[in-house]
């Protein structure tokens, strides 16, 4: 696990769900948005683009047809006056209905070249005008103080041989409004070639049409403007840049290079789409068209932000109607995994409980049939089964720490049979007798003892009952209280164990047996009888000679069969002999491999022990079989009982 | 322990295998007793293959000699390892139950 994923991974079912459900529903909603925002605003740039470009048109169409029915006038007038002479009457009252045709003529004149008119009269051109309270005046121009050949609304048409439209000017003798001048030339052309005679001039008022384009609002803060021949602003939303600022002198203005090269191109005559950002970084769309009759240009200009606020307007919508869904689906998700969650939670608690221990702890009801009510069962039986499983198991313990804790008593009472104090008669000096039994985990019935029949006569024996447990014990409690009670009665050893057998025969259904070997010692002169009932032979370690086992008569196992016979056989013990006596505990002691101890491993460490006291001997001997099973358990009661005759006279 | 038990004639042979002791005696135990209660009488059992003898198993030969001497019957081994042996000669067995060198002898004595 990474440490930067470790928050997710700890967070809940819940958490993990909601952020995956979450996370790809946002993306898709961000790419349909997405998607959404460019394809409508490519849509409106589209409309807007053809909006204008409509506007643009119809506003140029507007301005020409304008033009083009004022132009009609002089142009009328410069026909009737080509290859005629007029009477100044008539000329006067051409002109003046002219100038009442239109209420968009200001004034009119028809000016003649150099004695054109009447010969001796170099100057003449009479002008018929509007005065301000709405007459018409007539009044004549030229003359030194105004030489109108060298004017520009006389000499180009000349010079062009062509109907001009005169760049806009106030005027401002008619009160501030502002005017062109149209100008028609007229020829003589009755000798062939034309020959140039004047101009026919129409004042005409612009006003209208600059209140008109000025008057053209698009969205909100969208404008149109109308520029002359050299770029001079002829109508602008902002009156006082009317004639007063040029595009160019606006661009310096507004350090816009890109809206001088737009001047340029609209003063050519070209028509263009142009997007640009104002000094204060605000974006706009200019659309730009040429008005052919005059050579100027109209311009159409819409701010993008204004553009786009229908966008921007559903955009919010969207995002809200998307926050509102994103909100509405958490709800649903955080409630669903909730649903999911809250059952497990409980049922994580409940299983952490029963963990502890407890398995009273009572599973949460699950109402649904899902998995998590799967499971919610499935962990309510495991913890019934573990709940019948653990009681039955402490009724078990119970039952067999009774049971333990009885055979320890019997164990106890069974060992407390036995001589164990040790040295037992420190006051004779004949002998030194140390024995050992060494428990096995279960009650066995392994046995020993000694006692003196008089003075000088020492009885001890070993035995094996064939079985564990507590009728083993009792068996080797009856069987040792049996022999006490004969061998006191001063008989052979055979005669011993031939009534213990009968004893013991009585009612043994069971086919329980004991082996036993038993041996009376005269401790004045070493003389041993001895006999056996099927028991281990037992060691006979002489002084100075190799160990040997004692040579046993026969004699069946005592509960065997009651008409068994038993022998006795004799030894004379010479001072410091020794004699070991064991039970199959040591002999069959088995290691972890389950090899035997065997009677060879006996006579090794018996011979090496060398000579010695009773209990070094019989401690050497346990100590080399446990070093032998080390680790494996005993199975069998381990009992030695070992003898030495020190010869009579030493008291 | 493994015990295989058949009838050859009058005489139910047993082979005992492994290691009888107070964990597998009972089953010998048992072997025997079952073929008691049919009411057979004259065991003999094959110790060749036996290894191992504890004072359990002899408890359990000893009652199924007793059972059997209550019903005229008779059990009888042939085929003791020397350590067997030697626990039989021991513990008396050898002279209350026939010993013989192989199940074969101990049959063909019979």
């Amino acid at each position: 696990m990474t440490p930067a994923s470790a928050p997710s991974r700890e967070r809940g079912l819940a958490f993990r769900m909601a952020l995956f459900i979450l996370t790809s529903t946002t993306l898709l909603f961000g790419i349909a948005f997405g998607y959404n925002y460019v394809y409508s605003r490519d849509l409106v740039l589209k409309h807007v683009r053809e909006n204008a470009t409509h506007l643009t048109e119809s506003l140029v169409g507007r301005i020409e047809a304008r033009l083009l029915s004022v132009e009609q006038m002089p142009r009328h007038l410069a026909l009737q006056l080509d290859n005629r002479n007029v009477t100044r009457h008539n000329l006067l009252a051409m002109i003046a209905s002219l100038v009442a045709g239109s209420r968009d003529v200001f004034g009119s004149t028809v000016a003649f070249e150099p004695y054109a008119m009447e010969p001796g009269v170099r100057h003449y051109a009479p002008y018929v005008y509007r005065d301000r309270g709405g007459g018409v005046v007539t009044t004549q121009l030229g003359g030194a103080h105004y030489n109108y050949f060298i004017w520009d609304w006389y000499s180009i048409p000349r010079h062009l041989n062509r109907p001009v439209w005169s760049e806009p000017y106030f005027d401002e003798g008619g009160g501030n409004i502002l005017m062109a001048t149209y100008s028609h030339p007229f020829y003589e052309v009755s000798t062939g070639r034309p020959v140039f005679r004047g101009v026919v001039t129409a004042d005409v008022s612009l006003e209208e049409l600059r209140l008109a384009i000025g008057a053209v609002s698009l969205y909100r803060s969208g404008y149109a403007f109308l520029i002359s021949r050299t770029g001079q602003f002829l109508a602008h939303p902002e009156a006082r840049r009317i004639m007063r600022d040029s595009i160019f002198s606006l661009a310096e203005e507004l350090a816009l290079p890109a809206l001088r090269r737009v001047g340029r191109q609209m003063i050519r005559g070209q028509e263009g789409f142009f997007s640009f950002s104002d000094a204060r970084g605000e974006p706009f769309f200019l659309y730009f068209a040429p008005v052919p009759a005059t050579g100027w240009a109209v311009g159409v200009v819409i701010p993008e932000r204004e553009l786009y606020a229908d966008i921007s307007a559903l955009n919010r919508t969207v995002l809200l109607i998307g926050a509102a869904g994103f909100s509405l689906l958490s709800l649903v998700v955080v409630f669903i995994s909730r649903s999911i969650t809250r059952p497990l939670k409980s049922l994580v608690g409940a299983t952490t409980e029963i963990a502890r221990g407890n398995l009273d702890v009572t599973l949460p009801r699950m109402a649904v049939k899902d998995e998590v009510g799967q499971l919610s069962r499935s962990v309510d039986e495991m913890r019934l089964a573990l709940k019948e499983y653990i009681h039955h198991l402490t009724e078990t313990t119970r039952a067999r720490e009774r049971i333990e804790s009885e055979l320890k008593i019997a164990r106890s009472i069974q060992m407390s049979f036995l001589p164990k104090r040790f040295p037992p008669f420190p006051e004779r000096h004949e002998f030194d007798i140390f024995a050992v039994l060494e428990p096995a985990k279960e009650v066995g019935g392994d046995l020993y003892d000694f006692f003196f029949l008089d003075d000088t006569h020492l009885f001890f024996s070993i035995g094996d009952v064939s079985d564990k447990g507590v009728p083993a014990a009792l068996f080797m409690a009856v069987t040792k209280t049996l022999m006490k009670g004969i061998a006191e009665q001063r008989i052979e050893p055979s005669e011993v164990l031939k009534r213990v057998n009968g004893e013991l025969c009585q009612g043994n259904d069971s086919s329980m047996f004991v082996t036993l070997f038993c041996a009376v010692l005269d401790l004045r002169n070493g003389r041993l009888r001895y006999s056996n009932a099927g028991h281990n032979p037992p060691l006979l370690l002489r002084l100075g000679h190799e160990p040997q086992w004692m040579a046993l008569p026969p004699g069946l196992v005592l509960g065997g069969m009651e008409e068994a016979v038993y022998q006795t056989r004799e030894l004379i013990l010479s001072p410091g002999d020794r004699l070991l006596l064991y039970t199959d505990g040591v002999t069959e002691a088995m290691d972890a491999s389950a090899t035997l101890y065997a009677e060879a491993r006996l006579l090794d460490q018996a011979r090496a022990a060398g000579p010695g006291g009773t209990e070094a001997l019989v401690t050497q001997v346990l100590e080399s079989v446990r070093r032998f099973s080390a680790g494996a358990p005993q199975s069998d009661d381990i009992t030695m009982l070992a003898l030495t005759y020190r010869g009579p006279g030493t008291s | 322990m493994e015990c295989v038990s058949q009838k050859q004639g009058q005489t139910i042979t047993i082979k005992v295998t492994g290691r009888m002791d107070a964990v597998t005696a009972p089953g010998f135990e048992k072997a025997c007793a079952e073929w008691i209660d049919r009411g057979e009488k004259d065991l003999a059992v094959d110790l060749s293959g036996l290894e191992y003898i504890s004072s359990a198993g002899l408890r359990a030969i000893l009652g199924t000699g007793k059972t059997l001497k209550t019903r005229g019957g008779s059990l009888i081994f042939g085929g003791m390892s020397p350590m067997v042996r030697e626990v039989f000669e021991i513990s008396g067995f050898a002279a209350i139950f026939p010993v013989y060198d192989s199940l074969e002898s101990a049959l063909a004595a019979r």
